[in-house]
């Protein structure tokens, strides 16, 4: 039995069908990385496993615990949510909240923390990030990355058992990348399981354990990072490495 | 007899000023009022919740589309005769008579501002960005929380200089009250002209009286909203912090 286990997961926006009884498992401590095509459900698939979408099928085990992923129930479904903290692309800093209180919210209101615990808490997650010199900046006053290292630090203060990551450095000028991916590496090796889609793929190389490769709503390839790009043996695959110049065989090389 | 007695339209201003207690009452009430059915008509049509969202619709409709004297006039004789019917179908005895004039007034303001603060909230809810009620979901915050720790503080930002706004023409709206038998600032004028005959000395003394009272609020609300918005400046960082950044 796996850490987290999901089963059967369905997902059809309209006619469209998005995730096609995706079976996933992740190990405590794993990192897992998704990579595949743009338009393919990656953040779909992220979504679904905190509800911001409602998927038509599909359940998901966290450490035995089980939770039906069509729920219509808020309470069942908050707890869900509490069992995962989400990265998002556009950070989503709540804007009329400097970076401390940004941190203490979710501590305060759903942990129902005490102030001084909160404040303790917030304080040595926003040092992790290397964040502790802009405690009282709200987010308009953050570049990008810090806006990020923040959102991160968001997330880690709820002890998530699951870390979800979605396109973290996408939105990030380039010198603005790094920073960030230090931050994420740092969470990975102090043992947050996490789910990360992301297009960098050499960071993927060397961070995660297990690589899933999505396509059309389904996982076509699943390996360790040697697998998938030293000898990828699906096809399809194969080409979208060759397609982003990821693939080491010499004959796709340009 | 002077043909305009300068000197009694500010001297007259005191004695008028006896009723502004009645119209700050009228005022706040009926804002209240306003406020608060206004977010829940908002929330209705935000949410799209069947039945009540038609409602909702048509009722803003039609208070937007009616002058408020006539709304005046309709609380103030719909009230007596709902209760009327009332008194005859269950065999209750309200009297109603003891109702005070303003309670009608208060009503009728009061839902007629509801129906253009909604459109304000509904707005000003609607400006506030998806991403951030999203992140506040993951954290497992409930429907509740989210409105009222994430949304309204954000909204209430973008709606201020409009519900300024709807609370400077209600002030004005307040002087309407005197055709229901409210005793405000522009009845409490009226007697007086009535007994001096100096009806354009008493316009005059009460067009300074709202002019002062809207000015005033006008700038209640400028400071409410640097109170509630971001600083435009981040607070300064000490030097010895600077951790350079990046995490070690
Ligand atoms: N709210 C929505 N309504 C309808 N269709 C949607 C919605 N959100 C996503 N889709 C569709 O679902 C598909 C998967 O979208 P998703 O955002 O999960 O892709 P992705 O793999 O994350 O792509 P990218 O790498 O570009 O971020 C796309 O074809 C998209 O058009
Ligand atoms: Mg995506």
């Amino acid at each position: 039995m796996s850490y987290i286990e999901i089963r059967g997961l369905c997902k059809k926006f309209g006619d469209n069908v998005i995730l096609d009884h995706v079976d996933l498992d992740i190990e405590k401590g794993e990192v897992v990385a998704i990579i595949g095509p743009s338009g393919t459900g990656k953040s779909t698939l992220l979504r679904c496993l905190n509800l911001l979408e409602t998927p038509e099928g599909g359940t998901i085990k966290v450490d035995g615990r089980e939770y039906d992923l069509t729920t219509k129930d808020g309470k069942v479904k908050r707890n869900l949510r509490r069992e995962s903290s989400m990265v998002f692309q556009q950070f989503n800093l709540i804007k009329h909240k400097n970076s401390l209180q940004n941190v203490e919210e979710g501590l305060r209101v759903v942990k129902r923390l005490g102030k001084d615990e909160a404040r303790k808490k917030a304080l040595a997650e926003l040092e992790n990030v290397g964040m502790a010199d802009r405690l009282y900046h709200f987010p308009k006053h953050l570049s990008g990355g810090q806006q990020q290292r923040v959102a991160i630090a968001r997330a880690l203060a709820m002890e998530p058992n699951l870390l979800l990551m979605d396109e973290p450095t996408s939105a990030l000028d380039p010198e603005l990348v790094g920073e960030v991916l230090l931050t994420i590496r740092k969470a990975a090796k102090a043992g947050n399981t996490t789910l990360l889609v992301t297009h960098e793929m050499n960071f993927v190389k060397s961070v995660a354990n297990k690589i899933i490769f999505l396509e059309n709503g389904k996982v076509v390839a699943c390996g360790t990072p040697k697998e998938i790009f030293g000898y990828p043996s699906n096809e399809r695959l194969k080409e979208f490495l060759a397609k982003i110049h990821m693939l080491e065989g010499a004959e796709y090389n340009i | 007899m002077k043909l305009f007695d300068i000197k009694l339209v500010f001297s007259q201003i005191p004695t008028i000023l006896s009723a502004l207690p009645i119209t700050i009452e009228l005022t706040i009430i009926a804002t209240l009022i306003g406020y608060l059915l206004g977010l829940v008509l908002a929330l209705v049509k935000i949410h799209k919740t069947p039945v009540l969202r038609q409602i909702a619709v048509a009722y803003i409709s039609i208070i937007r589309g009616t002058p408020i004297l006539v709304q005046l006039y309709i609380t103030y004789y719909g009230i007596p005769l709902m209760l009327k019917h009332h008194n005859l179908t269950y065999g209750t005895n309200y009297n109603i008579n003891a109702i005070p004039a303003i309670v009608f007034a208060i009503i009728a303001l009061g839902l007629n501002q509801s129906a253009f603060d909604a459109e304000v909230i509904r707005a000003s809810i609607q400006s506030v960005d998806k991403g951030q009620v999203e992140a506040a979901k993951t954290l497992g915050m409930s429907g509740g929380q989210i409105l009222r720790r994430v949304i309204l503080p954000q909204a209430v930002v973008v709606a201020l200089p409009s519900l300024g706004n709807s609370l400077i023409s209600l002030i004005k709206g307040t002087s309407l009250a005197f055709t229901v038998a409210v005793v405000d600032l522009t009845a409490e004028g009226r007697i007086l002209a009535g007994r001096n005959f100096r009806y354009f000395e008493v316009y005059c003394s009460l067009a300074i009286i709202y002019w002062v009272i809207t000015v005033v609020l006008e700038n209640m609300f400028k400071i409410l909203e640097n109170k509630f918005s971001i600083p435009d400046q981040p607070p300064v960082i000490a030097p010895e912090k600077v951790s350079g950044g990046v995490v070690k």
